[in-house]
């Protein structure tokens, strides 16, 4: 099963630093030295704000992801646990970001890179579990109110358990009261 | 604040008044949240949906500037359903039926067409915060700036004393201080009425004991406030008051006072303006000369958290280029100037600070850094002496015969409201990214990427749809005082006819708009209401050149790079 | 704010019958002004040359259409430069184009075709030979039409939709915002 990173909104207090954490690992420190109209700004979690919510939201790693049938070209693909985009194939006709019910996905400029016509190019990106970087997911790790968590295959497994067996428990009880305590 | 930071996550019941945690605090935010997980009861007062009105359980979406109706009515359903702590109200306070006088008139039906809310909401807060214990209330800029405001702060304190919730942990009464290091710097007395220590200057017996302490005569009158100085630059008949000189420290009053063109004027009109600080500003515009100060890490010293907690930072890297910390630019002044400060380090400066100042005068460095800060008031030397985590223990207060005061005032409106001209209101807010004024995070690249000029103007998405703006278009907004440009962001957190901007935007500035009318007592400006307009830019490619233009004309005034290489 | 993306058009083959009305509606309004098509069907002298394909497949029909990717492979394949990006939007200029046939290829979706040239109600013979002129034909999103894309104005069963992908993207985080909200309590 694919693992995922999701948010609390009993414990996000929207101060967005999960999206700079995000993009921080991402590019790497060099980020902090070089003309800044040289590095991307492209988190892959956004920052949701409505009368009644803040919350990041991001990528579910989808067990039948829906980016990956639909993309042309086959530049998403799944491996160690998580849904990945290779962005040097992607083509950017945005099939994956129009498939994805979550809007999880953005097309973003890699700067630096050039097109035909002169302008950057502009691939799909999206929260890859910050695969490859030490530490695990930074979103996760940067959060002053912890109200990210990774969830793996085990947690989701140990919480649907414990749930049956509350859910018997229930039951038991509603034919023996007198057990109850 | 009467109790401390971590005290929050254990109330009982949090008032939230006029205070956006999340925006201003994150820190005290997270307390906010870990209390409400404990199971905190939490009523929320704001006109906007802010993050704690988000997950409280009463959230009273007020009109702006109806602070002290709501409290008067809260007070008056308190006193009405015999809700009231009398042991407490008997044994520690005075002119408790002088204040039911004024509160009789407001109940919540009274207070329900100037507050909009229901009266029957008013009373289940009111009821909430009586019974559930202990209370606790947490106040900011939503109390403070608007031109009654020091009525509002005695209105919640009586609030806190009808029911007893003074002297003991997790209760009390706590302003959560706009910024660091503003509880510093009124403990060391940078008000215009008090010495260090909040020591008055007109009773004399303190100001002979300053004297004598620093061998010259000093004044026996109030000196004047910030928001005073345009006004005594430009408008001072009396010679001997005129202002002539204007010498500003760790503050940017070009961008964070009210009616910034008065302010440019005044600035401009001055003879002599010194601008000490760390990085350019607006106000470095019109300084004749500019004194660059260390920044955090490069030097060290003692902040005081809002709860009355000194902390000592420390310096961590070695300063690069003409800087010096701020104490020894001031002592090298001084000296120039004919007083001479000859202080070696910032523990000499301290130790002479405390031993003037007998609520902290047991706050030495050791003990500060053997108990990683020490709450003040810390009276006694001795090590056995670690502070005050929360006041008014035992129901004492700090006057003559220790009981408190019941002080009732009648609630008035902001002085500009909104008019034909200038059907809207506006009222000034926080983000979290960037840190007030930006002196500091506009220079941060990451913070800048997150948010940049002009800034934003939150409006309900009705007007918006009524004005005809989209999100991100760029409008203009004006005032009687001025106007800026700036990207509208409809959002269903604020109610129709209200705007809110953050203060921090140079081009997206504000503080043209805002005007300067004092609460009469504290001298702060009513930020949080004035009347104003919204505009829609029909050319907004011109809307954006323009902005991209201005931008780039302030930073090349500045001396700063625009935008290339590591020096931006 | 200046939109980043390119907004395409795209069909849903749940509700397409495969009328072809788009395909007609496509042809009629790039084609009014330099080739007098008239009102009805009599007045057509040249042929029809949609931007927009009819695909029947296993599980029903529906047209496709570019997707006027932000890396667009037939603008990269051109050599010619006769396709660009105008207001986000990925153009070719029939005029530049010499029917290489390049971004036909590059094109991952088909949505490129060479179709006969036609001009001031005539087809186009080639400079230097009687075949007819062709031109990479695909969909511009009615740039230069007022109404927007008539294919979609023109479906009778609102099968083909024209999307925002800045847009649809902020409402559907909202969504799951608030699906968040539901499995809150997940442990």
């Amino acid at each position: 099963m694919n693992y995922f990173v999701k948010g609390n909104p009993d414990l996000c207090i929207g101060c967005r630093t999960c999206m700079i954490g995000c993009v921080v690992v991402h590019e790497g420190k060099h980020i902090f030295e070089v003309d800044p109209d040289s590095y991307n700004f492209n988190p892959r979690l956004h920052m949701v704000k409505t009368a009644k919510i803040s919350v990041p939201v991001q990528c579910k790693h989808c067990e039948n992801p829906a980016c990956m049938a639909a993309c042309p070209v086959q530049a998403i693909y799944q491996e160690d646990h998580r849904v990945l985009i290779n962005t040097d194939k992607c083509i950017g006709c945005k099939a994956c970001a129009t498939a994805c019910p979550f809007g999880a996905i953005d097309i973003v400029s890699l700067a630096g890179t050039r097109q035909a016509d002169g302008s950057e190019r502009k691939v799909a990106n999206k929260c890859d579990l910050c695969n490859n970087i030490a530490g695990g997911p930074a979103c996760v790790r940067v959060c002053p109110t912890q109200a990210l968590s990774l969830v793996t295959e085990e947690d989701l497994g140990g919480a649907m358990e414990k749930k049956r067996m509350e859910a018997a428990r229930n039951a038991y009880m509603e034919i023996h009261p007198q057990n109850g305590g | 604040m009467s109790m401390g930071i971590p005290e929050v996550e254990d109330a009982g019941c949090l008032l939230c008044f006029g205070y956006n945690g999340a925006d201003s605090h994150p820190i005290v935010a997270r307390r906010i949240v870990r209390g409400r997980q404990k199971g905190m009861k939490i009523i929320c007062v704001d006109p906007r949906v802010t993050e704690t009105a988000r997950i409280s359980d009463i959230h009273l979406q007020l009109k702006g500037g109806s602070n002290l109706a709501l409290v008067n009515a809260m007070a008056h359903v308190i006193w009405e359903e015999g809700l009231t702590d009398d042991r407490f109200i008997q044994e520690h306070t005075k002119g408790y039926d002088e204040f039911l006088k004024v509160i009789e008139k407001y109940t919540p039906e009274y207070a329900e067409p100037i507050t909009h809310i229901p009266a029957d909401m008013i009373r289940q807060a009111a009821r909430m915060y009586a019974t559930t214990k202990p209370a606790m209330i947490l106040y900011g800029m939503g109390v403070c700036q608007f031109s009654q405001a020091v009525d509002v702060v005695k209105g919640l304190a009586n609030l806190a004393l009808m029911t007893g919730n003074f002297g003991g942990p997790s209760m009390g009464i706590g302003p959560v201080r706009g910024q660091n290091n503003v509880q510093g710097a009124c403990d060391m007395g940078a008000l215009p009425n008090s010495y260090p220590g909040y020591q008055n200057v007109t009773v004399p017996e303190i100001r002979e004991k300053f004297e004598k302490a620093w061998g010259v005569p000093l004044s026996d009158k109030v000196g004047c406030p910030i928001t005073h100085v345009p006004h005594r630059i430009l408008h001072e008949k009396d010679e001997k008051k005129r202002i002539h000189a204007y010498y500003i420290f760790g503050e940017d009053p070009a961008q964070s006072d009210p009616d910034l063109a008065e302010v440019r004027e005044a600035l401009d009109k001055c003879d002599f303006v010194v601008m000490q600080d760390i990085y350019m500003n607006k106000t470095g515009l019109y300084a004749d000369v500019i004194l660059p100060a260390t920044a955090w890490g490069e030097n060290e010293g003692v902040y005081t958290c809002a709860d009355r907690g000194f902390q000592r930072f420390r310096k961590l890297i070695e300063p690069e280029g003409d800087l010096k910390p701020d104490w020894q630019i001031i002592a090298e002044i001084s000296t120039a100037m004919g007083y001479p400060m000859n202080y070696k380090n910032t523990e000499e400066i301290w130790n002479e600070m405390i031993d003037l100042c007998p609520s902290f005068a047991g706050a030495t460095y050791e003990k500060l850094e053997k108990y990683n800060g020490v709450q003040w008031p810390c009276r006694d030397k001795s090590m056995e002496d670690k502070g005050t985590p929360y006041l008014h223990k035992g129901g004492n207060f700090a006057t003559a015969d220790k009981k408190a005061l019941f002080y009732g005032t009648d609630w008035h409106p902001p002085l500009e409201m909104e008019n034909d001209e200038y059907p809207m209101s506006l009222s000034t807010v926080r983000e979290v990214g960037h840190y007030s004024v930006r002196t500091m995070t506009g220079n941060c690249r990451m913070l800048r990427s997150l948010e940049d000029e002009p800034g934003w103007v939150q409006m309900n998405p009705d007007d918006c749809k009524r004005l005809n703006l989209e999100k991100g278009e760029l409008v203009k907004i004006l005032s009687k005082r001025g106007y800026c440009i700036t990207r509208c962001l409809p959002t269903e957190r604020v109610k129709p006819g209200a705007t809110y901007m953050t203060y921090q935007w140079w081009i997206g500035a504000c503080n043209e708009l805002t005007l300067a009318n004092l609460d009469p007592i504290s001298n702060t400006p009513e930020y949080k209401y004035c009347a104003c307009r919204v505009e829609k830019i029909e050319d907004q490619e011109w809307a954006e050149r323009h902005v991209k233009e201005l931008y780039d004309d302030i930073r090349v005034q500045m001396g700063i790079d625009t935008g290339k290489g590591a020096a931006s | 704010m200046k939109k980043e993306l390119g907004s395409f058009v795209i069909g849903d083959s749940t509700k397409c019958t495969g009328c072809k009305a788009c395909e007609m509606a496509c042809f009629t309004v790039h084609n009014q002004g330099s080739n007098h098509v008239g009102k009805t069907v009599g007045t057509v002298t040249v042929p029809v040359v949609p931007r927009l394909f009819l695909t029947k497949f296993e599980y029903g029909c529906m047209p496709i259409q570019c997707k006027h990717c932000e890396n667009a492979p037939c603008l990269n394949a051109c050599t010619k430069g006769a396709i660009s990006r105008i207001d986000n939007q990925v153009i070719v200029d029939p005029e530049k184009c010499i029917g290489c046939k390049d971004c036909m290829q590059a094109c991952p979706f088909g949505a490129v075709t060479l179709l006969p040239y036609a001009k001031d109600g005539k087809v186009v013979a080639q400079i230097g030979s009687n075949e007819t002129r062709v031109f990479a034909s695909k969909c511009d999103l009615c740039k230069d039409v007022p109404g927007g894309p008539a294919c979609v104005r023109a479906c009778p069963h609102e099968a083909l939709r024209l999307v925002d992908p800045e847009a649809e993207r902020e409402e559907k985080n909202i969504k799951a915002a608030e699906a968040l909200l539901l499995t809150k309590n997940w442990r």
